[in-house]
């Protein structure tokens, strides 16, 4: 043990006896370090027993009438810990607080009532932003538990949880942090911030040894990985194998499964019953070997006797990169089933040329560093600050800002850059009241949009720029969605395969779009992107957009070849965005919430009711996954989306339609009464008579264009580039160039058919389109002569936006 | 049986108050928001807390801690306050707006009753200028308002203090005699604030009370300064209340250093000082250290900088002037 503090010892009553405790756990115990009243950062090995450490820490408080919290990274485990620890500490309200809960499903426990909060760092990030609605616990909390506490360094989720740390800290000065991790280069340094103490030990239950397998050539290694997985199954092993990707993942634990070996995948795209059925099948040893992107490096138990690292480079969104030695030792840390094994084994498996990977085994962890150092997300907790209301002056967040991280380890953007760049996008104003005292900093409306919905602040500036934009009474509800996974928060962010380039472009040619009606120079720029990452953003609003159309995650899912936990993840994160959107877009209720001193120059609002209706309708589209026709049923009051859903189910698809139907009918509907009904009829035809049930109903494929696709036979993107192909007559068949690849296309018993994967979709390809063209046919012509006198419904092609140099 | 000496703890339904005791002031309502942050932490750094009748009125949610609750007479002070007579107590009149509020025995003491762990009968101070005749009219009528309080206490629980107010230090005595042998839980003596320039004419007053009930716990109103709280707990004085260690901290400053202020404290940072500033007092120990606050930037503003080595780089802590992690015992 290091640290300067002498420490007591004390018998606890609630703990193991002597015997039972490993001995890290004992030397803890003995020196009384949890209860030492100072901060502690623990750094054990995975299957350490920090999770003992933790309960034990959280008994101590709870015994003494105080509450605690425990900061997980994944929802899945703070579910799985709620129901370990309602037995545990039964007697005590044990409280869970994730993103599941709280807008449409109440929390179990409330915040008030619960001794023990688990919570995600998202989550206090948000209960400190908010904390005078939080008052009345938040003082009472002795204990603040922080798993995984690398998660400190993490670009996206790290200042979240800094922000987070810092306020509740200022806020209950008693609170005492108690960080776990397995993988810190600089545990002494996190706990001189914490000003605490700090442990390591790297005694292991179940030791682990170290080896690799080097290949030539990249084809080597399947064989590779199933002569190794073998081996360990055929001696009573399970094998966990860690990939860089949800494909691999699949592809991989298919060829196990094909080479006789019991095999399955784990990832963030799996629904949760799915993931949980394969944990279930894991450790009940029906399945023995899982193949598994990072999801499972944090958290869940599932060891093995064999982790094979399978990839040893990662994608960072633009290049690839070797694995980080904390994310490989996380993985690593997996290896050795205690009671079953007396040795685990970590298998990397890497080019033969690599001589870094023998660094791996030493162990030197990477120093978790800060990531408010990044100046968008110290914007973010800036705001944070002074939208809570516990920084008002430019000092006071200089020295909230000197407790952090970043300040300790000198990697503090400088606040008055920061600071400078918020008050001209309007986010934060100044406000000088007394010539003696500092000005106060207040947040603007769009600012506390920002902290309100947990947006970073650029997120909320480009979608009021968007709003403001003198094109914007023209957005249509694509645009919108476009906007909106352009930003920030946009997550996931869905990319596009290039073999799907034609098919998305057949889609979005579909779409009335008045950005796409723009240049391809434009979209970059309406959008602040542009290459992959930009065809990433149209597919995903594409998906978004099909997901109001079917309101089915599976059958979204299905259509554009990703997962359902991603179409979900994706309508949850566009409807907070899409929250903000509404904010920004409805006048505030009292003029004098805005002084004149935060007039930004871009946030004003340019546009009439109509975008206002429209980006409020898209909300509630996505919000319940419904259409533009189906939404108008929420404008009667009482009626939300999962009734509009039942009602368009029962044949009622509008509010036209409502108003129309008579109670009894309408009753049938479930939840509702004749009499419910009877007021909803009468409140829709009222409504009736000054909007119309088709009044986000959008015609024409662009701002530009007028002709409806509906009244194409063919996809006229398709067409367009069929224009372009070479067909030569080949004996029985066709052989058409001009694209990527040369393509057969032959006869069929009906019609055409082509060796291209989009044919094989179902579509009809544009190699097919190009042969028909080729003989004259007289139905493509006439649409080609119509096409021509209009503009084209995409000035761009998909594939000049793949070829671009991606540049964030 | 009588004890020769006060006790060293007293019983309240919410907990035991050990002696010497340091009672917090707090305050419910919207005037001092810097209360609605410190309160919750006050379990943690006191056995009880102290609200004037007043701010008690005010509360929505009831501490769990013990509360005691003083009857709010120094309000006879203020501009506008009279008091008078009434069938033999004494009432306090005051004026707002045209307004006449009235303040009698009776509502002082169903309000303790409801509320209170241990109440202050209703007195009414003697500044040090009052002419004489209105200082012994107040004297009496707080006397009788006491002697009254105690007849009609109805809940048994209640701890009842009687308060000992004076112009001088044989007035103070005389006080107090009227109380002695009369089964009070303990004795209060106010109007020390505006004396406590003349600090050796405050003990005396203390010693004169203490001479009289030999074996009550003693408490005076007031006076928390912690060199004060010191010297009154040696001279036999069981417990004390102030505000000032809140007050101290929404300026800025801290007890160990009040010539230092933090000019532009935000509400955590006077938070922080409020808790190293009672902690002092109370002689508890914190898990933090309000240095970096005071002395780990140059944003502070001060009327002495001598003897203080200020650390040059803003915002980090230094090491040269830092306040102790533990109050002095």
């Amino acid at each position: 043990m290091q640290g300067t503090v002498e420490i007591p010892a004390k018998q606890v009553a609630t703990k193991r006896p002597s015997a039972e405790l490993n001995p890290p756990q004992r030397e803890i115990d003995d020196q009384g370090l949890l209860r030492s009243g100072f901060s502690v950062v623990l750094q054990l090995p995975t299957g350490s027993g920090k999770t003992w450490l933790a309960e034990q820490a959280i008994a101590e408080v709870l015994d003494q009438g105080q509450r605690a919290i425990y900061l997980t990274p994944l929802r899945a485990l703070a579910n799985e810990l709620l129901e370990r620890w309602s037995t545990r500490f039964r007697g005590h309200r044990v409280g869970v607080f994730t993103g599941e809960f709280g807008q449409s499903q109440a929390y179990p426990v409330p915040f008030e009532q619960a001794d023990l909060l688990i919570m995600t760092p998202e989550r206090l990030d948000a209960c400190t932003r908010h904390w005078r609605s939080h008052w009345g616990w938040l003082p009472r909390v002795g204990l603040l538990v922080v798993d995984e506490l690398h998660l400190l360094g993490d670009k996206g989720r790290g200042p979240r949880l800094e922000g987070a740390l810092l306020r509740t800290r200022a806020l209950n000065p008693f609170l005492r942090v108690l960080g776990l991790s397995a993988t810190l280069g600089n545990r002494a340094e996190l706990a001189d911030w914490l000003e605490g103490v700090h442990y390591h030990s790297d005694w292991r239950q179940v030791p682990i040894s170290w080896r690799s397998e080097r290949f030539k050539r990249a084809a080597d290694k399947p064989g590779i990985l199933i002569a190794e997985a073998r081996r360990c199954v055929d001696e009573g092993g399970q094998c966990l194998v860690f990939v860089q990707s949800r494909r691999r993942a699949e592809q991989l634990s298919a060829m196990l499964s094909e080479a006789g070996i019991p095999a399955g995948h784990h990832h963030a795209g799996l629904e949760s019953h799915q993931r949980q059925k394969l944990e279930v099948e894991y450790r009940s040893g029906a399945t023995r070997v899982l193949v598994s992107t990072g999801t499972l490096e944090m958290g869940l138990n599932l060891p093995a006797r064999l982790v094979v690292l399978y990839d040893l480079q990662y994608f960072d969104g633009t290049d690839f990169k070797p694995l980080p030695v904390n994310t490989v030792w996380q993985r690593a840390g997996r290896a050795g089933r205690r009671g079953l094994d007396d040795r685990g084994e970590v298998l990397l498996i890497g080019p033969a040329w690599d001589r870094e990977i023998d660094r791996y085994a030493e162990g030197r962890f990477e120093r978790i560093t800060s990531g408010l150092a990044d100046r968008r997300a110290l914007a973010e907790q800036l705001l944070a600050e002074v939208s809570s209301g516990l920084a008002r002056t430019r000092p006071q967040l200089h020295r909230r800002f000197a407790q952090s991280l970043a300040a300790h380890q000198d990697r503090l953007p400088n606040i008055d850059h920061v600071l400078a760049e918020m008050t001209e996008s309007g986010m934060v104003t100044e406000v000088s009241d007394d010539d003696e005292k500092a000005p106060r900093l207040k947040a603007t409306r769009l600012g506390r949009i920002a902290v309100r919905q947990m947006l970073a602040p650029v997120t909320v500036l480009s979608l009021a720029r968007a709003f403001a934009d003198e094109g914007a009474p023209s957005l249509k509800l694509f645009d919108i969605l476009l906007a909106c996974a352009a930003t920030e928060d946009c997550e996931p962010r869905i990319p596009a395969d290039f073999e799907e380039l034609e098919d998305l472009g057949g889609r979005l040619a579909k779409q009335p779009s008045s950005y796409l009606a723009r240049s391809v120079g434009e979209l970059r720029q309406d959008m602040g992107h542009n290459g992959r990452r930009l065809l990433a953003i149209l597919k995903t609003a594409l998906i978004a957009r099909e997901w109001t159309r079917t309101g089915c995650a599976q059958t979204v899912a299905d259509e554009f070849g990703c997962y359902v936990f991603e179409v979900r993840r994706l309508a949850e994160s566009l409807e907070r965005i899409l929250s903000a959107a509404v904010a920004i877009v409805t006048p505030p209720k009292n003029a004098e919430q805005t002084t004149s001193e935060e007039t930004p120059p871009a946030a004003p609002l340019v546009e009439g009711p109509v975008l206002a209706d429209r980006v409020r309708a898209l909300a509630a589209m996505v919000a319940h996954g419904v259409d533009e026709q189906t939404v108008t049923l929420t404008y009667v009051s009482g009626i939300g989306g999962t009734l509009a859903r039942r009602l368009r189910d029962a044949g009622i698809e509008d509010i036209e339609d409502l108003a129309q139907a008579d109670s009894k009918g309408v009753a049938q509907v479930r939840g509702v009464s004749e009499s419910r009904a009877a007021c909803w009829i009468e409140e829709a035809a009222q409504i009736m008579t000054s909007r119309s049930a088709f009044s986000l109903r959008e015609f024409g494929m662009s701002g530009r264009s007028t002709l409806s696709t509906l009244d194409l036979p063919v996809d006229p993107y398709r067409l367009r580039r069929a224009l372009d192909l070479m067909v030569r007559r080949q004996s029985d068949a066709y052989l058409v160039s001009g694209g990527l690849e040369p393509h057969r296309v032959e006869s069929a018993s009906v019609g055409l058919r082509c060796d291209c994967q989009g044919f094989e979709k179902g579509h009809e390809c544009k190699h097919v389109l190009a042969v028909r063209l080729s003989q004259n046919d007289a139905q493509l012509r006439l649409v080609v002569e119509r096409l021509s006198s209009e503009s084209s419904p995409l000035d761009f092609d998909l594939i000049q936006l793949w070829f671009d140099r991606d540049k964030p | 049986m009588t004890h020769s000496k006060p006790p060293d703890h007293i019983n309240t339904t919410r907990g035991v108050i050990k002696f010497p005791a340091y009672f917090p002031v707090t305050t419910f309502g919207d005037k001092y928001p810097l209360d609605d942050l410190v309160r919750p932490y006050l379990p943690r750094l006191a056995p009880a807390i102290m609200v004037s009748l007043h701010y008690a009125r005010q509360m929505k949610d009831r501490p769990t801690m013990p509360m005691l609750i003083d009857s709010g007479g120094f309000a006879s002070l203020f501009d506008g306050a009279r008091v008078v007579a009434q069938r033999g107590f004494g009432v306090l009149e005051t004026t707002h707006d045209e307004k006449v509020e009235v303040l009698h025995p009776k509502d002082v003491l169903e309000f303790q009753e409801q509320h209170a762990d241990l109440a202050f009968t209703l007195d009414f101070p003697v500044p040090p200028s009052m002419d004489p005749e209105e200082g012994k009219r107040r004297v009496e009528l707080t006397i009788a308002n006491a002697r009254w309080a105690l007849q009609n206490r109805r809940r048994k629980d209640l701890l009842l203090y009687a308060c000992v107010q004076g112009w001088d230090v044989d007035s103070f005595r005389a006080c107090a005699k009227a109380y002695a042998g009369l089964p009070f839980d303990g004795l209060a003596i106010g109007g020390m604030v505006p004396r406590v320039s003349d600090f050796k004419s405050v003990l005396e007053i203390v010693d004169a009370v203490r001479a009289e009930v030999p074996n009550k716990p003693l408490h005076v109103f007031g006076l928390g300064k912690p060199g004060l709280v010191d010297t009154l707990f040696k001279r036999g004085v069981q417990s004390v209340d102030s505000s000032s260690y809140v007050k101290l901290a929404a300026d800025g400053r801290l007890w160990g250093q009040p010539a230092v202020k933090l000019g532009d404290a935000s509400p955590t940072e006077r938070l922080q000082l409020a808790l190293c500033n009672l902690a002092m007092a109370t002689q508890r120990a914190l898990p933090l250290s309000a240095a970096h606050l005071m002395f780990g930037s140059r944003l502070w503003e001060s009327r002495n900088q001598a003897g203080l080595d200020i650390a040059t780089k803003p915002g980090r802590r230094t090491k040269t002037a830092t306040q102790p992690l533990t109050a002095p015992t």
